[in-house]
Formats: structure tokens, C-alpha cells, sequence
């Protein structure tokens, strides 16, 4: 995907008549100086969003709250599938995925809803997906803050103990929603209708996440259409980083071996409690976050020679 | 130490001139139907067609450091896409643009102002955005506060400011930047006369101090008046590049004069060249030719054009633009109406009637052959027409109204004719064939 046709116009400007790691050394210079208007983006995120009602914060808290309430009493006591501690299982996902959805679904339109600013002032374009993911990380971290006695409750203490793996679980997220998020602001300049498009990706995406269900849920069965469902799984990027936040929050959950499959059983699951992410999962997530950042940055900046004209 | 130099690098050097471009050349695509999404793409197996326009063609120049220097040219000729390149909004498509030092530009007062703020958060936003520090703005706040006058609302939404308050706060702003080269695009013409003369003095203090300015703007005199040079483009190119007066001597020419003489096709026109104007007359209900008239006149325009190439159907339109900016736009499409079938060299000849219900002033119409969506533009002259409207007494202001008076209820007493006690009894005196004009 690319924003212009191949070969219809030569781009001689400065950037690419020096040699390309100077040219991004000069990017990241100009980001950096443009700190404080990111800074200033995100404070104009946060306020707008909270200046206009008087129960500001309570919002933003209020979807995960009634999603958590729903999932539990319809996983937990309908379709049971019985997970110990059903609503702290489910927001340890839940959060995370919903950091990096409303990031990409507020980001998406950053580009083309701010078609004024970009024709009138110059600043690194990429600060305006960016600003909206550090504002929805900030709403991440208090939605966090507010669960946590709830978590430390459920899941005992050592929930703090794990809390660098938490923080690192954080960061290697923000930066794989950054990438994602500036790949489709900046694509959304040419093709408009993938802001709507992304709406149903998201949908399907969710429940090809392990989020409401627990990944050994599938990983132990033994049919075809679970050996396909795992491998779809496995592939599926957010899976690792549900996986990565999850297992230093809250635990790994594994199939009980006491049950035989297919016969009812009072305890499907067990879970441990927080645990240190394991070598392979932090090398997965962190090359996939790496990798992604790096595609999304090279594209946005791809796209951004149109953006003045085409927005 | 380290930071230091990291600062200096970041700043750039200031050696060298301010401003160095070679081999300009900017274009724009102008699509035949809007652009679609994936979904046009995957259905329609091609990608949307579209023509290049060459905004600008291999300009090139220097603008040594201290310098001010005044872009003009038509509406169209490529001066604001100058500025944007200069602003690095635009990327140069082709050439090379190199900028010595630190740039704000004044492109739009106020862009990225956020309503639901307060006026103190959108000063450090509007900073933000053109590039100051947090410290830095905490250095210049009062100054800007001061100088917009905004004080005692400053923790007031913008959203509940008056326009005048919000543009003074805009131009505060970005005039406070202090930067090293200042980039101007026709703002200065806005609020109160007391305002302008206040910005135009810190202008001049700018240019005192040695920085390096760079103005687009259709007042020749402003341009005059700051600048020592003048660069000249027309349809893309530049034309003359050289002192202040002397490039206003330029434009004026490239202008042309007697736009009801017609139209000189080498003068001005641009477009695709598919459809040529060949003639544009402004007339009155009588037929006669007009330049000055009084207000509520009934007019026609009336455009001659010449089909070059087969065209299935174009639409015809004004453009009617006063002083301080556009005032109406029409097109024949716009009201159902399309011209064509044209097999090439057909000629074709469309009335445009209207009322001007303007006060006195000069007013200029741009005549306009673009394809039905009134996206590609055929053939544009701008400014063909001038006509000027004559000051007329029973009201003042920029619309004629047509206000009638009476007195509903309650004793009236009469006071003489308008003549004498309307607000411009004087240019009555001399008068007879204009009301012949109006009433015809």
C-alpha cells in the first residue's frame, strides 16, 4: 500500500538526498523538539474529555466496569467457563485491549480530522496519533490504579511484587499501539473508509483475542477446528500481549488435569498466581513490537508527503 | 556541555542565507471524480484518473538573512504554495528548499486553537504548535496576553470569545514567537484599525532587528511599504524577482487594466485549456457596457468561450470578490444548468445576470469553466472584470440592504429629500444618469 502510484512524480526533497540514517536521525531530532507539543496534545486530549462533565474520570472507568459485570455474569455463571476469579481474569485482558482499541480507533481519523492544522502550520504529523495513544495510556494506567486493590485482592499481594514485569508489559504494548495506530492514521489519508472498516476488524478481532476465554481453553482440546482456532491464536499479535500483561497481573491458567476432557467438571482451570513473563514471550512481543513500530514509522512518514494536499 | 551543542545542532546554523531554493517545483493532482476508498479500489480495478497541475515550476532563489521580501501575483498563480513549501507544510516535489533558522508562519491566525479551552491553555497549545518550549512561553505569556489584550478572560473558553478577541489572540501569539524568519500570508488584515497599526509596527520592529521576512499579499501598498523586494510569480513561474517598486509595476501590468475590454488570452488565464474564455463583457439590462454603477444594480455578465477539445458538458461561474476577500460564487451547475455538448472549436455564450446588493467600494469578478462537479478548472481569469459602486446615500456598510423607513405609530415629520440628510447628501448632487442606471 502506498500513497502515490509508483514513478508519477520523483520526490528529490532533502531528506532523501541524504543518506537514509541521517534522514532519521533528523525526524527523531524534530520529534524531540517537538516534545512539548506532544505534551501539550495530550494535556488538550485529557482536558477536553474531562472539562465537560463533572464526573470526568468516573467515564472513562464506567465501559470496562459494565463490561466486566456483563462478561462475569454471562462467562462466568451462563456459559461458565469457570476461570478463578472470573472478573479479575477479564480485566486483566480487558484493560489492555481496550488501551490499544480505542488508541487505534481514536488515532485512525487523527490525520484527517485535523485537515486545518495541517494545511496551516508544519510540526512532525506523527505527533497527532501519537498524542492520542499516550492520552488513552493515561486512561489506562488510572483504569488500572482503580482495579488494582480489587486485583491485589483476588490475586493476593505479589501482584506488586511483579509490578516491573507490569511496567514493562505497558511499555512494549505503547509502543506495538503506536505502530499500528500511525500505519492506519496515515493510510486512512488515502483510503477514508477504513476508519469504518477498522470498526468491524476490531469486532472480530476481540474474539479472536483470548480475552473472555482463557487460551488453554482452546490449546488443549483435540479437534481439528481447535487446532485451527489455536493457530489463528497463535499468530494473532494481541494474543502475546494479553498474554504478556496478563500472566505478571493475574496468572497463567492452564487445563486441570484432575478433569477428563469432555466430562463435566467443577474445576476446568486452575490458575497460578502472577508470574515473571517467560523469555520467549518477552522476545515474541518485543521483536513484534520492534518490528511494527519501525514499518508503522517508515509508512506514516511515506504517507505524510501527501498529507498538506490530500486532507 | 553535551546538551549544548545538542541545542546548537538542533537550532541549525545561521550562517548562509535565510532562505535557498533551486528548482522549485510543486504539484497538485486534481482528480476527475473524488477519490474513493478501498472498497472504489477493489471494485473498480483502476485507480482514480486524475491531471497534474503545476502549481509551481522550477522557481528558484535566494533570500539572504534580514531581508524582506513581498510575494505577489493573481489568485492562483502559485504564491501561497510558495509560502506552504517555505513553511514545510508542502514537501518540495522536485528542487530543493533549504532554510537557515528558526521559521513561524502567520498562515492562519489562530489555527489550532481549541474552543473548549481557556484563553492560558491555548497559549501554551498555540505555542506548542509553532514551536516554542514550555519555558519559552512561560518568558513571553504576559507579553501575549498584554498585547492581545485578553487579560480579564483568561480562563474563559475561547469558544465564548468575540472574533475580534480570538484573531488578536492568534496574532499575540504567533508574533511573540520571535523566530528568525517570520512567514506571512495576507493576515494582517484583519481587526480594528488600531490593531492593524500595532501589528504592522511590530512588524517593523522585526525587521529592525535584522530577521528575515517574507509576506504574500494583494495590498500592493502593505507590501510596499515593509518590503525592499518583490518577487513576481505568474501561472507558477517567476517573473521578476527585484526591488519593491518596481515589482509592484510588474503585477500591476500582469493584472492588465481595462478588465471590460475583454480578454487578453496570454494575460493572466490559466486552467486546463480545454475550454478557452474568450470574451467577458459586463453589461447593464440595457446591453451597455458598465464599470462604475450604483448600488442594486442589476448586471449581466456575459462569457464568450471556445470548446479546444470535444467536451460533453462544463459549467460556467463568477467569482465576485471585493477588497477584503471573496463575496459570492456562482456556477451554472450550481443552479442545474450545464453547457455542452462542445465539439471542438464550438463556441458558446453564457449570461450570468445578478443584483449587486453591495455599498460603494471596487469590486472584481473572475470568470470560471470548470467541469460539471466544478472540481477541474477549464479556464479561470481572475480579475477579468473591475466595476466599482458608487457611494450612494440611504445607508452605509458593505450590504445594500435596501432599507425602507417609517414611522409605524406616532407623529412623523418630514426633513427634506435624502439628498440633504442622507449620510452622503454630497455625491447626490451629480447624479441624473445614475439613477437611470439604478432604475433600469
Amino acid at each position: 500500500m502506498r500513497a502515490e502510484p509508483a514513478g508519477t512524480t520523483s520526490p528529490a526533497t532533502r531528506s532523501l538526498t541524504l543518506p537514509a540514517v541521517q534522514a532519521l536521525r533528523d525526524k527523531l531530532l524534530e520529534l524531540w523538539r517537538a516534545r512539548e507539543l506532544l505534551r501539550q496534545f495530550v494535556g488538550k486530549e485529557l482536558k477536553v474529555r474531562y472539562k465537560n462533565s463533572a464526573l470526568g474520570f468516573f467515564w472513562s472507568l464506567l465501559t470496562p466496569a459494565l463490561m466486566t459485570v456483563v462478561f462475569t455474569v454471562v462467562f462466568a455463571f451462563v456459559i461458565r467457563i469457570n476461570v478463578p476469579d472470573f472478573a479479575a481474569f477479564f480485566l486483566s485482558g480487558y484493560l489492555v485491549w481496550q488501551f490499544f482499541q480505542n488508541s487505534v480507533q481514536g488515532a485512525i481519523q487523527s490525520i484527517v480530522g485535523s485537515g486545518s492544522l495541517i494545511k496551516k502550520v508544519y510540526f512532525p504529523r506523527e505527533i497527532l496519533p501519537l498524542s492520542i495513544v499516550l492520552s488513552q495510556l493515561v486512561h489506562f494506567l488510572l483504569a488500572l490504579l482503580a482495579v488494582s486493590p480489587y486485583l491485589i485482592w483476588t490475586r493476593g499481594w505479589s501482584i506488586l511484587f511483579h509490578l516491573p514485569a507490569v511496567l514493562v508489559g505497558v511499555v512494549v504494548i505503547t509502543v506495538f499501539t503506536s505502530g499500528i495506530t500511525m500505519l492506519l492514521a496515515g493510510a486512512n489519508v488515502t483510503f477514508r473508509d477504513l476508519q469504518e472498516l477498522i470498526v468491524v476488524i476490531f469486532m472480530v478481532w476481540f474474539y479472536a483475542t483470548p480475552i473472555i476465554y482463557p487460551l488453554a481453553m482452546v490449546a488443549n482440546v483435540d479437534n481439528s477446528a481447535a487446532k485451527i482456532a489455536a493457530s489463528v491464536l497463535a499468530y494473532n499479535p494481541m494474543t502475546w500481549f494479553i498474554r504478556l500483561f496478563r500472566e505478571s497481573i493475574y496468572g497463567v491458567v492452564t487445563a486441570n488435569p484432575a478433569c477428563a476432557p469432555g466430562r463435566e467438571c467443577a474445576e476446568p482451570f486452575l490458575a497460578s498466581g502472577p508470574v515473571w513473563p517467560s523469555p520467549e514471550l518477552l522476545v515474541v512481543t518485543v521483536t513484534a513490537a520492534a518490528v511494527t513500530f519501525g514499518v508503522g514509522y517508515f509508512l506514516f512518514h511515506r504517507f505524510a508527503v501527501n498529507f498538506a494536499k490530500e486532507v | 556541555m553535551v546538551l549544548d551543542s545538542l541545542r546548537d545542532f538542533i537550532r541549525g546554523d545561521t550562517d548562509g542565507p535565510a532562505i535557498q531554493v533551486e528548482g522549485l517545483t510543486e504539484r497538485f493532482r486534481l482528480y476527475k471524480e473524488r477519490p474513493g476508498g478501498i472498497k472504489e479500489r477493489l471494485t473498480r480495478f483502476r485507480r482514480p484518473e486524475y491531471e497534474d497541475f503545476e502549481a509551481l515550476s522550477d522557481v528558484t532563489f535566494v533570500i539572504e538573512q534580514g531581508e524582506s521580501v513581498g510575494i505577489i501575483g493573481h489568485n492562483g498563480s502559485g504564491k501561497s504554495t510558495l509560502l506552504k513549501v517555505l513553511a514545510r507544510i508542502l514537501p518540495p516535489d522536485e528542487g530543493r528548499v533549504e532554510i537557515n533558522g528558526r521559521v513561524a508562519s502567520l498562515l492562519e491566525l489562530g489555527a489550532g486553537m481549541h474552543g473548549d479551552l481557556s484563553g492560558r491553555e491555548n497559549v501554551y497549545l498555540n505555542g506548542a504548535i509553532l514551536g516554542l518550549t514550555r519555558s519559552e512561553i512561560d518568558e513571553r505569556f504576559d507579553d501575549i496576553v498584554d498585547f492581545a489584550g485578553v487579560r480579564p478572560f483568561l480562563d474563559t473558553a475561547v469558544r465564548n470569545y468575540s472574533s475580534g478577541m480570538y484573531v488578536r489572540l492568534g496574532f499575540a501569539i504567533a508574533i511573540n514567537v520571535d523566530p528568525d524568519i517570520l512567514l506571512v500570508d495576507e493576515v494582517l488584515s484583519v481587526g480594528d484599525a488600531q490593531f492593524q497599526e500595532r501589528s504592522l509596527q511590530r512588524m517593523a520592529d522585526f525587521k529592525e532587528r535584522g530577521k528575515t521576512i517574507v509576506v504574500v499579499s494583494h495590498d500592493l501598498n502593505a507590501i510596499e511599504d515593509l518590503c525592499d523586494r518583490t518577487i513576481v510569480l505568474h501561472r507558477g513561474k517567476l517573473v521578476f524577482d527585484g526591488p519593491a517598486g518596481e515589482g509592484a509595476t510588474q503585477y500591476a501590468q500582469l493584472m492588465g487594466t481595462g478588465g471590460t475590454e475583454g480578454v487578453r488570452h496570454d494575460d493572466g488565464s490559466y486552467g486546463s485549456g480545454h475550454v478557452r474564455i474568450d470574451d467577458v463583457i459586463l453589461v447593464d439590462t440595457h446591453g451597455t457596457r458598465v464599470t462604475s454603477v450604483m448600488p442594486s444594480t442589476q448586471m449581466r455578465l456575459r462569457v464568450r468561450l471556445t470548446a479546444r477539445q470535444d467536451i460533453d458538458a462544463c459549467s460556467v461561474g463568477a467569482i465576485v470578490r471585493g477588497t477584503s476577500g471573496d463575496l459570492y460564487e456562482v456556477h451554472t451547475t450550481w443552479q442545474g444548468l450545464g453547457v455542452g455538448p462542445l465539439p471542438a472549436g464550438a463556441t458558446a455564450v453564457v449570461d450570468i445576470s445578478f443584483t449587486a446588493h453591495v455599498l460603494a467600494g471596487r469590486f472584481w469578478i473572475t470568470p470560471v469553466v470548470t467541469d460539471p462537479g466544478v472540481r477541474e478548472q477549464h479556464a479561470v481569469v481572475p480579475d477579468a472584470i473591475e466595476f466599482e459602486v458608487r457611494p450612494a446615500p440611504g445607508g452605509v456598510g458593505i450590504v445594500d440592504m435596501v432599507a425602507a423607513t417609517s414611522v409605524f405609530e406616532g407623529p412623523a415629520l418630514r426633513l427634506g429629500g435624502i439628498e440633504t440628510t442622507g449620510p452622503l447628501p454630497i455625491v447626490r448632487a451629480d447624479t441624473d444618469d445614475d439613477s437611470e442606471t439604478r432604475a433600469g
